[in-house]
């Protein structure tokens, strides 16, 4: 938790789609530990620069190290950073064709080469996590939004990561399954798992948060503790995107 | 919502039967016992010709079959490459592919046929079966790759994002996430493709290559019984394309089984 060197540095990051530009001269560090909570409105480039942590989206200049890996460098195999990264979606993305608990084996055992007993035992244990251990045997089909997004959890620990990107976790949910993820998404955070999550979720922010960031336009405007963004936002733009929402 | 919906239709073979359909009159049941009526009929009344023109014809058959596996396996390889390297970020293999697919989606089959035959006689002497089977399974691979490029697409970006976030590589995503949930796409135009194949051996015939169609031209040439012959030749064809496309469907019913409720 008192790591000295950040576990993700972005450092003066753009990044272009055609001519529109996403990013532009995005600066964060996240230390060991902490939570970053990114928010903003929609197009506002959050999703596109949490997907530059874990480079499903190349930057176009600047530079991104994670857990002292320069992901420009291309000795770095982006494989085994992506193994340390790992990632929940807005719309789950479970492997359709596997069942709950193949979908949390899948990596380990491929990549990992975890023998398969010893997959399924630890695959159990992050199901008995997530509230889910009578679904092992489900297809995703089968399963609620807020159940899938709960499996999409437990499938991205099952490789035991360093850092958990959410990508508005809750977003494709109906609301009375928020709560149910939100809940998973707390107890990692109290855990000490390092996480950065974009969300509309203010309550989760506030509660969980060790640093809000506010995007607007492919920037970062403002970065601050919840306490201080939510009661006593320093930029206009901030102060009317917070007016709009609460 | 979550997923792309994507139907391949490729109309060339026969219709695969609907396993919905629990009616008693399906176009399948009245062609298939109608068939089989038909061939009753003429063999019982008529055994001279009809019964020894089915006695003459069950080595072609065999032939056509031997035609029909090992090209619709060679079209499976070659499509699958094809279709791959059509979907490639690599701009060699993409363009080869692309343009394997569109030189052999130009030419007739028959045409092809004829010239993959004669060229490869000029470099290696093959058997003309083997000839047969390569210019087949060449043609064919070209329709496969646009299956399975088709296919391949089908599956929404969001299971390969996953696939790579959890730290595959891309053949790895491809092997374990892609294809095994986009086989469910191409099987079905596979199938079409097969019982398609199937049909189109009977080019072959022109070859040197006793399939059904040459078994019966040899029986005709000899007996001058063009018309009882080729009646004959056409249901034995009608027979195997229908139980061919009720198995497909068969299958393919089997392979839905995740996406059900």
């Amino acid at each position: 938790m008192n790591a000295v060197n950040p576990i993700i540095s972005i450092q003066n990051v753009n990044k272009f789609f055609g001519t529109f530009q996403a990013l532009s001269d995005v600066s964060l560090t996240v230390e060991a530990g902490q939570k970053v909570v990114v928010i903003g409105p929609s197009g506002s480039g959050k999703s596109t620069l949490l997907r530059t942590i874990n480079q499903l989206e190349e930057i176009s200049s600047g530079a991104i190290v994670v857990d002292g890996r320069d992901l420009g460098d291309p000795k770095n195999d982006i494989n085994r950073v992506r193994e340390e990264v790992g990632m929940v979606f807005q719309n789950f993305n479970l492997f359709r064709h596997k069942t709950v608990l193949e979908n949390l084996t899948l990596a380990p055992i491929k990549l990992k080469k975890e023998p398969k007993l010893q997959a399924d035992k630890r695959a159990m244990e992050l199901l008995d996590k997530v509230g889910l251990v009578d679904k092992a045997g489900s297809y995703p089909v089968q399963l609620s939004g807020g159940q899938e997004q709960r499996v999409a959890i437990a499938r991205a620990l099952a490789m035991n990561p360093k850092i958990m990107l959410f990508d508005e976790p809750t977003s494709a949910l109906d609301p009375e399954m928020i709560g149910e993820v939100l809940e998973v998404m707390v107890t990692l955070a109290r855990e000490g798992m390092t996480m950065v999550v974009v969300t509309h979720e203010m309550g989760f922010a506030r509660e969980v948060a060790d640093s809000v960031v506010f995007m607007d336009e492919g920037k970062i405007v403002e970065i601050a503790p919840p306490n201080q963004f939510f009661d006593h936002p320093q930029h206009e733009r901030t102060q009317k995107f917070l007016e709009q929402i609460l | 919502m979550r997923e792309k919906k994507v139907v391949i239709e490729v109309g060339d073979g026969a219709a695969i039967p609907d396993p919905n359909d629990k009616g008693l009159f399906t176009a399948w049941r009245i062609s298939f016992f109608g068939t089989l009526a038909i061939m009753a009929f003429l063999v019982i009344n008529r055994p001279d010709p009809y019964l020894d023109i089915l006695k003459y014809l069950p080595d072609g058959i065999l032939i056509t079959f031997k035609v029909t596996f090992a090209s619709i396996a060679l079209a499976l390889v070659l499509g699958l490459i094809a279709g791959l390297g059509r979907i490639s970020k690599n701009k060699f293999f993409n363009l080869a592919a692309s343009t394997y697919i569109e030189v052999v989606r130009g030419i007739p089959l028959l045409v092809q046929l004829f010239y993959i035959y004669f060229a490869l006689g000029h470099i290696v002497r093959v058997p003309d079966l083997v000839a047969a089977i390569i210019a087949m399974g060449f043609c064919y691979g070209a329709y496969m790759g646009e299956v399975f490029r088709a296919g391949i697409n089908s599956i929404d970006d969001g299971q390969s994002e996953a696939s790579l976030s959890l730290g595959f590589n891309r053949s790895q995503t491809m092997r374990y996430v892609i294809l095994p949930q986009a086989w469910r796409t191409i099987l079905p135009p596979v199938g079409n493709e097969f019982i398609a194949l199937l049909k189109d051996t009977s080019l072959v015939s022109i070859l040197a290559v006793s399939d059904i169609l040459r078994r019966g031209r040899e029986f005709a040439s000899e007996s001058f019984l063009y018309f009882e012959t080729y009646t004959m030749i056409a249901l034995v064809y009608l027979l195997i394309t229908l139980i061919l496309s009720k198995l497909l469907s068969n299958i393919e019913n089997r392979l839905g089984h995740y996406e059900r409720r």
